[in-house]
């Protein structure tokens, strides 16, 4: 019988005090192998200095943790099998692309025949001889992540690679994490883009004010369906929710809506029913919807609080 | 840290960071040679206690090298401002971030980048010291400076003995260049300090206290450079140069050990 092989990354406690400040508060996480796990949080959530914490750059107050089954003690351990971009593209203005991951191998002990194959992955073929300090914002992104895939690593971690792209480049930044996420890699990657973390993640981690907010199966956290109940006249919301609420639900509002999280009922059945009770009260439906909650509404009702 | 001097030599040997080194070192060498030799005098004129080249002292064995010596006068300067430069960047464009991905063992990455970069330093200097000899060689007869006994036994090892004097003051300098920069991180930050401390502030609190380059760090290292002085020997201040500079590299590596690197 052979033991599991140890999670990609397991933290347990994780604390980084700066003074007063708590950055990250006892985080205790796992992310599985092989998962692409979105990191997600507002602005100063602790992402990055979780991140950093991982990667050996920032030393936790206190807490432990592993990353590939290493002691994040000792990253010598495990660095040569990570590879990482956090804080944006930090390369050398002066040097082309080659020569920027040339060092880099140099520096990491990497196969420089990785070079053109990696440069290629991310697109940069064509435009490998230029400066990186002539680069777009986009550009230096995508080299950013030609440098943390000349490893070969097992674990990935991207910090906003989408950061101050367009919408193309975020489509091609997305495409490119899934290619990257091939052959079992593991990804943690952190974005403020949930739409685009929604369409390659299949783990989530939600930290707010450094303490965790939801670790798990991404499918699970939008696991229930939800019942959009729009009035025709927005006097009649309140109206509603006291109807919906009679109905034996909780429901939340987003602007001129209620929306009725559905757990383990039909939720056909349970659409026709309110529908039915609504005109039974007097109350014209506009609107009646049968959905799967997107990310981005999910995080938006954990950060914003419900309305019932 | 083999990787890692690999890795910054990589870096170095460049074909823009070489042709620049080698135009930097022929501007120096040729101009200098000539500046010295014609700046050259009979001893009968020179004020004792000068520093200035007289004819005589150039017309000795070590005379080809003294011209050399003279020449990298200022190198103590240069080198401890791009060593500053150099070092201080790293953490201004987060590069350091970078390389630590590669490379976690902190004073690994450290030590290679230095001994790399010394090493650019020892290979410029030699160029330096074979080109300014060439140079003055050549240039001799025209300065009325008899050049004869440059190319001796006893010439090759005073060339020697000079180039591994200068080679262990810019290296010293070299330390603590590197040693501000790691403790404060920013290039104007560290660079101000640097300079304003080992220019002005030594020169000037030397000015007026005689044991002052018997104490302080960057005049110590002008004595050793010089080969000594009157009242302190060439001996006597590397020694002394060599304890501040254990301390300062003991303390860079404190520092670049365990701070966190957030740029």
């Amino acid at each position: 019988m052979t033991t599991p092989p140890p999670p990609a990354v397991e933290i347990d406690g994780l604390t980084k005090r700066y003074g007063d400040r708590v950055a990250v508060d006892r985080l205790t996480v796992q992310i599985p192998r092989g998962a692409v796990a979105g990191f997600i949080g507002p602005n100063g959530a602790g992402k990055t200095t979780t991140m950093a914490m991982l990667l050996g750059l920032l030393r936790p107050t206190s807490g432990d943790g592993t990353v590939l089954g290493e002691p994040i003690q000792h990253p010598e351990r495990y660095l040569g099998r990570v590879g990482a971009l956090l804080e944006g593209p930090a390369l050398w203005p002066a040097l082309n692309s080659v020569e920027n991951l040339q060092v880099l191998a140099r520096l990491g002990g990497h196969d420089q025949r990785r070079i053109p194959e990696v440069l290629d992955l991310v697109g940069l073929g064509a435009r490998s001889g230029d400066r990186f300090g002539r680069y777009s914002l986009g550009m230096k992104q995508r080299l950013g992540i030609a440098a943390a895939l000349l490893g070969d690593p097992e674990l990935l971690i991207l910090d906003e690679p989408t950061n101050g792209l367009d919408p193309a480049g975020i489509s091609d930044m997305r495409d490119l994490i899934a290619r990257a996420a091939a052959d079992d890699r593991t990804v943690l990657v952190s974005s403020h883009l949930l739409s685009e973390l929604e369409q390659i993640c299949d783990w989530l981690v939600i930290i707010e004010r450094g303490r965790l907010v939801y670790a798990g199966e991404a499918a699970a956290l939008g696991a229930h369906t939800e019942i959009l109940l729009g009035p025709a006249e927005p006097a009649d919301l309140l109206a509603l929710a006291e109807v919906v609420a009679a109905a034996g639900h909780e429901a939340g509002s987003i602007g001129e809506q209620l929306v009725v999280p559905i757990d383990g009922a039909d939720p056909r059945a349970a659409a026709a029913s309110l529908n039915r009770a609504a005109a039974a009260a007097g109350i014209v439906l506009a609107e009646l919807h049968v959905r799967r909650p997107t990310l981005e509404s999910v995080y938006l009702r954990m950060f914003e609080g419900e309305v019932a | 840290m083999i990787a890692s001097a690999r890795a910054e030599w990589a870096r170095l040997i460049r074909r823009r960071v070489l042709l620049g080194a080698l135009l930097s070192v022929l501007v120096a060498g040729v101009g200098g040679a000539t500046i010295v030799l014609a700046a050259a005098e009979p001893a009968a004129k020179v004020p004792p206690g000068s520093s200035a080249p007289t004819l005589e002292g150039l017309a000795t064995s070590g005379g080809g090298t003294q011209v050399f010596r003279d020449v990298v006068g200022f190198g103590g300067t240069l080198v401890f401002v791009v060593f500053i430069g150099l070092f201080a960047l790293e953490f201004s464009r987060g590069t350091y971030r970078t390389m630590l991905l590669r490379q976690p063992r902190r004073i690994r990455l450290l030590a290679g980048r230095y001994l790399a970069l010394v090493g650019f330093v020892a290979v410029g200097l030699a160029v330096t010291e074979l080109v300014t000899w060439t140079v003055a060689r050549l240039e001799a007869s025209t300065f009325d400076v008899a050049a004869d006994s440059w190319t001796s036994l006893a010439a090759i090892g005073s060339g020697l003995r000079d180039y591994a004097t200068v080679l262990v003051w810019l290296a010293g300098y070299s330390v603590l260049g590197m040693t501000v920069a790691v403790l404060l991180r920013s290039v104007p930050l560290a660079l101000a300090v640097g300079i304003a401390w080992a220019g002005p502030a030594e020169h000037l609190i030397g000015g007026f206290w005689a044991s002052a380059e018997k104490v302080f760090p960057g005049l110590l290292l002008e004595i050793v450079g010089r080969g000594g002085t009157a009242t302190v020997s060439a001996t006597r201040a590397m020694v002394t140069a060599a304890g501040y500079i254990a301390v300062a590299a003991v303390a860079s590596c404190l520092a670049f050990a365990r701070r966190d690197v957030t740029a």
